[in-house]
């Protein structure tokens, strides 16, 4: 039983990471970054609790506000380039921000050890759950919660005229800006909220796992953020969150008997369905949002 | 109320725009016509922003526009359809004009209820010019489904959606028949009849010649003629112009 | 200043630029290939390093003279470039340019896993030569091995040279990458042409590969990161398509690399290096070789 909660936990926090993606890639630009942002939530929620003893709920808010933040700041240069350069310069942003963690060190004496952040050794010890007596459950429960808010309140900007227009910029830029949007504006906005939402999926991986350390938030995991919403198709959150159950639940859990071989298969499922499905597992459809309201007695007026 | 003022791009060596001065009153249709290649195209990309010009202005109503980004130009009343139809084929035709409510009055709207607006209310103004450009009854489908002549209309009525005082009108008339044109000339005279201001570029002489109040004639950058349409017919720069490059035929057609 | 510090300098340059030229070949290889494609191959450096390994085998189970495995790792990386346009370029959709993008970052796992499940993540010593050589210039010492890494890595490129603008393969080759299009009505196959390149591009990445583990004298996974990241921020300072551009990029950031270790060590040489490529990326997009516009 753990064991499945467990599975959950990990389907929950990915989840999260999958979605932050799912935003910056509605307006059409491919992130490496989100690795990058997903680590300082990490960090930047691990502190709060381990070394200032806040509770987990404000940690994982300071810590996806302060990502954010980040985001919007690296946002503005990095997407004056576009396409294959915005790849390139989002790989370096991520990789500049595993290395800062790699050689950052900050430690306070707390219960007669030293916690937080040391550089190579990465942070140990982000007991919060443990110490507060949360059950596994109680955990995988409060991961849930969480990512049923993101996503409902993702699936509720998707309907809203900020999502339309995260779609028109993704589908064509040239239009977009003709009719009077602000490129710039519209895409840090989604790089904004890509970084929130990854913040706040750092922070409760860190807590889930209680040790964190650069390795972990290398270009793989960057890989993984971006597989998750373009194996799910960008028609809905939810295509993501199929892509995660598919990818950790069946591929990296369900096919333990293939051992360490298994490894193997996401490199190779990736390339395969760039070959055969490349705009996703369940494709570009948009659910249907815009219910006809009421009878149409104006179409009488148009055949006229 | 649309002026150009000593307007050039050079790209490189070639000079695409040179020096051309024009003015557009308000509430006529100003057709800009010439050979392949005179630099219509560009003409336009400088005055909705795409292109930064190589020297002079752009103003309209007195604001200066050369250098405004392009969403700020739309705010204060330019908009354009293209040559090549560029619809957001993955929205639904409602929502094409729903995301397209970037004018100055729409922008005064609170933040949270301009963006946030759940997606079942695009609201009056929508649904008005859905029924302007008979497209009511496809408001549900996506764009990218659309046939031709609707994809048209919508691009149109997408320009339309941010409440422009000036309409520049791409080359409409590409890749539609004869009947088409008909039909289309009365769509500008119905855009015109809405107080928008309407600048057509076109190759279709019929339709320039049918429905401007005025015409400029570009060719290699400059502008060589500017008139009525009787006026440009008759002038000999002109039938020099588009003599060779096939259209004198049309042109003759037109007077005829 | 002192001069202790001064010749410290130096010696990290010259270092570096001798270095610098398998970055060189590494930046001319994404070069090749965006430069026919218009795409990044992010494999590319994955594939360098399975070639070499494939050297490596030569080398553990014949004990092969050096030069022979040298050699066997960059046909070897060669053969892998082929398969990798076979997965990720052939047949990905040309009107959806993430596809073939995203199939090549697959393809990069993918390779990296296969190499670490082969290898066990251990690393090999690798075959290196005139590793006792030193060439004493005042206080400053070339060192052999580095030397002969600069003098293949030359060989490579005027090989390269040659066959873009002696033989009938390269006037293809430049034709297709200037104007894909006429060149196919021109009766050039264009899909010949781009495999060509990348086996081409992908036997420069085998030496590329060969010459950094010779230099360091052993092999381990961990170098197919380094050469892909090394090679993307080359790229990006000589400007994508440019192959003079790659090599001042290759030797620049050979120079810089070293100048940071000197300045800063080695766990914080990398971030100023990824500073460095964003700083580029966003305020120069276009390199310092190559034109402003970036195509996608």
């Amino acid at each position: 039983m753990d064991f499945y909660l467990g599975l959950l936990q990990i389907i929950g926090v990915h989840t999260l990471l999958g979605l932050s993606a799912y935003v910056v890639l509605l307006t059409g630009q491919v992130s490496m970054a989100q690795a990058g942002f997903y680590a300082i939530g990490a960090y930047v929620a691990a502190m709060c609790t381990a070394m200032f003893g806040l509770h987990i709920l404000p940690a994982i808010i300071v810590a996806g506000l302060v990502t954010a933040a980040i985001a919007c700041v690296v946002g503005f240069p990095a997407l004056r380039v576009k396409g294959l350069m915005l790849v390139v310069a989002t790989l370096a942003f991520g990789e500049m921000v595993r290395l800062f963690f790699f050689n950052f060190s900050w430690q306070v004496e707390r219960g007669g050890e030293l916690i937080g952040p040391n550089s190579a050794e990465g942070f140990r010890a982000i007991r919060f759950f443990p110490e507060n007596g949360w059950e596994i459950w109680h955990v995988t429960g409060f991961i849930w919660i969480v990512v049923a808010v993101v996503m409902g309140a993702l699936w509720w900007i998707d309907n809203t005229r900020a999502g339309a227009v995260l779609r028109a910029v993704g589908h064509d830029e040239t239009a977009a800006q003709s009719i009077g949007l602000n490129l710039t504006a519209v895409k840090v906005g989604a790089m904004t909220l890509g970084g929130l939402v990854a913040g706040m999926g750092g922070g409760i991986y860190a807590h889930t796992v209680t040790h964190i350390e650069h390795a972990v938030f290398g270009v793989l995991l960057a890989t993984f953020a971006i597989a998750y919403p373009i194996l799910g198709g960008l028609g809905s959150v939810f295509g993501t969150l199929i892509a995660v159950i598919f990818i950790q639940g069946f591929l990296v859990e369900g096919l333990r008997f293939l051992g360490d071989w298994r490894s193997l298969l996401f490199g190779a499922l990736i390339v395969l369905a760039m070959n055969f499905r490349p705009t996703g597992l369940l494709g570009e459809r948009m659910p249907r949002l815009f219910k006809r309201r009421g009878p149409d007695k104006l179409e009488l007026k148009e055949a006229e | 109320m649309l002026t150009l003022e000593n307007l050039s791009k050079h790209f490189g060596g070639v000079r695409a725009v040179d020096g051309v001065t024009l003015t557009i009153r308000e509430g006529e249709i100003f057709g800009l016509i010439g050979p392949n290649g005179s630099g219509k195209s560009t003409t336009v990309n400088l005055i909705t922003g795409l292109y930064t010009p190589t020297t002079g202005t752009v103003t309209l109503d007195g604001w200066d526009l050369t250098a405004m980004p392009q969403h700020a130009r739309t705010s204060r009343g330019v908009a354009r359809t293209f040559q090549n139809i560029r619809l957001f084929g993955n929205l639904t035709v409602a929502q094409n004009l729903w995301v397209a409510q970037n004018g100055h009055e729409q922008r005064r709207e609170h933040f949270l209820s301009r963006w946030f607006k759940p997606g079942g209310e695009h609201g009056a103004s929508v649904d008005e010019l859905l029924q302007f450009s008979r497209l009511y009854s496809k408001r549900d489908v996506l764009a990218g489904n659309l046939s031709f002549g609707e994809m048209r209309r919508l691009e149109m009525a997408r320009a339309l959606a941010s409440n422009p005082r000036v309409l520049l009108l791409d080359e409409p008339a590409a890749g539609a028949s004869q009947e088409d044109g008909q039909l289309l000339a009365e769509r500008i005279r119905a855009v015109r009849d809405r107080g928008v201001t309407v600048l057509l570029i076109e190759h279709m002489m019929e339709l320039v010649m049918g429905i401007t109040d005025r015409i400029a004639v570009l060719n290699f950058g400059q502008k060589i003629a500017e008139g009525t349409p009787r006026e440009i017919q008759d002038d000999p720069q002109v039938r020099a112009a588009y003599l060779g490059s096939g259209h004198d035929e049309k042109m003759e057609r037109a007077s005829a | 200043m002192d001069y202790f510090f001064f010749i410290d300098l130096i010696q990290s340059t010259v270092d570096g630029l001798l270095f610098g030229t398998t970055y060189a070949l590494i930046g001319i290889g994404f070069t090749l290939i965006f430069g026919v494609m218009r795409k990044l191959n992010l494999a590319y450096g994955a594939a360098a390093l399975a070639g070499t390994y494939i050297g490596l085998v030569v080398f553990l189970m014949f004990d092969a003279h050096p030069a022979l495995v040298f050699l066997a790792s960059a046909l070897g990386s060669g053969l892998i470039g082929l398969v990798v346009y076979l997965c990720c370029f052939r047949f990905t959709p040309s009107n959806y340019p993430m596809a073939s993008l995203l199939a090549s970052v697959g393809m990069l796992l993918f390779i990296d896993e296969v190499v670490i499940h082969a290898s066990h993540g251990l690393p090999y010593p690798y075959p290196s030569v005139f590793r006792d050589a030193i060439i004493e210039l005042g206080d400053v010492w070339v060192r052999g091995d580095l030397l002969f890494v600069f003098f293949m890595c030359v060989v490579a490129m005027a090989a390269l040279f040659w066959l873009l603008y002696r033989t009938p393969l390269g006037l293809a080759t430049r034709a297709v990458s200037q104007q894909p299009r006429a060149a196919q009505l021109c009766g050039i196959d264009v899909t010949r042409v781009n495999m060509m390149t990348f086996g081409i591009a992908g036997v420069l990445g085998g030496i590329a590969g060969a010459m950094t583990a010779a230099a360091v004298g052993v092999l381990s996974p961990v170098i197919a990161m380094g050469l892909t990241v090394k090679g993307l921020i080359v790229v990006v300072i000589g400007g994508l398509g440019s192959i003079p551009g790659a090599i001042i990029g290759g030797l620049l950031v050979g120079a810089a690399e070293n100048i940071f270790l000197l300045l800063r060590g080695v766990t914080e040489r990398d971030i100023y290096v990824m500073l460095l490529l964003f700083i580029f990326l966003t305020l120069r997009p276009g390199g310092l070789f190559g034109s402003a516009q970036t195509r996608d």
